[in-house]
């Protein structure tokens, strides 16, 4: 039977993927999937003990909410990234060391 | 059976999809291995019970965030920075060396071991439900939750999407000169 530990497991290997993508690649929109990854595995774990732990649907309402703020960061940060590229040409992480010119 | 079977392959797609997304060099490339994760996470759900959040997850995630990855990603020519590889270990686009690799590894393997009754006590502390296979529906459950418990979080969540919409839309407009 399919238990808690395999969705851990699961959601503990997409963090470190996540984790992984994030500090090791140098593209901004690359560093984005990253934070996808996390997010999916935090809203993972909130469904999984809410079926396997709690009675309640609260753990599907977090990941709801995940899910929403996971959309509005990536409009945010997409708008972000094509506002940097117009300005220098480049989505090279080591070039967005100023916040101003 | 079905279920076991749904999560297996939800699993394997989520999981390859994953390590797919950290090994491929290209970013156009990574973007449709993210989708093929997401879209293992969703089975995943369904697996959970949680049809309502699997379906929310393909319609916003699938549909709405590698979409607009992927334009982002053809908007700024879509190049990957990562240097070549050195080694195996290299093959994987990260910026670490071997050494790197070894201290995490050793300092992860000692913190198990050290911790190991600590961390199967607490996961022995949860008591463990067993359902069947019967999955009701959430949708309506969730519905009353949202407008009576959570109704602040719903509320604040509109404000919080008009904001990003508002702001993406500023932030990302063409310059003028």
């Amino acid at each position: 039977m399919i238990s808690l530990i395999s969705y851990l497991l699961i959601s503990l290997v997409l963090f470190i993927v996540g984790l992984v993508v994030m500090i090791s690649r140098k593209n901004i929109v690359a560093i984005l999937l990253g934070i996808e990854l996390i997010l999916n595995a935090a809203a993972l774990n909130f469904v999984a003990y809410s079926r396997f732990v709690t009675n309640n649907l609260d753990g599907h309402i977090f990941s709801l909410f995940i899910i929403v703020v996971a959309a509005a960061e990536a409009a945010v940060g997409l708008a972000i990234v094509i506002r940097f590229f117009q300005i220098k040409e480049t989505i090279h992480i080591d070039e967005a060391t100023q916040l101003r010119n | 059976m079905f279920v076991q079977l749904l999560f297996l392959l939800s699993a394997v797609l989520t999981v390859g999809c994953a390590v797919a997304v950290a090994v491929t060099k290209n970013i156009m490339h990574s973007c449709i291995f993210l989708l093929g994760s997401l879209i293992g996470i969703a089975g995943l759900y369904a697996t959970l019970g949680a049809d309502f959040v699997a379906v929310t997850q393909i319609m916003v995630y699938v549909g709405g965030i590698v979409i607009l990855m992927l334009f982002a990603v053809m908007l700024t020519g879509g190049k990957d920075f990562a240097s070549r590889a050195q080694n195996l270990l290299g093959l994987a686009p990260t910026m670490g060396n071997k050494w790197t690799y070894g201290i995490g590894l050793f300092v992860g393997l000692v913190f198990l071991l050290t911790n190991i009754k600590l961390l199967s006590s607490i996961m022995k502390s949860y008591p463990e439900k067993t359902f069947g296979n019967e999955f009701p529906s959430t949708v309506s459950q969730i519905g009353h939750l949202l407008v009576k418990d959570h109704v602040l979080a719903f509320e604040l969540s509109s404000v919080l999407l008009l904001g990003a919409l508002v702001g993406a839309a500023i932030i990302a407009r063409p310059r003028k000169q």
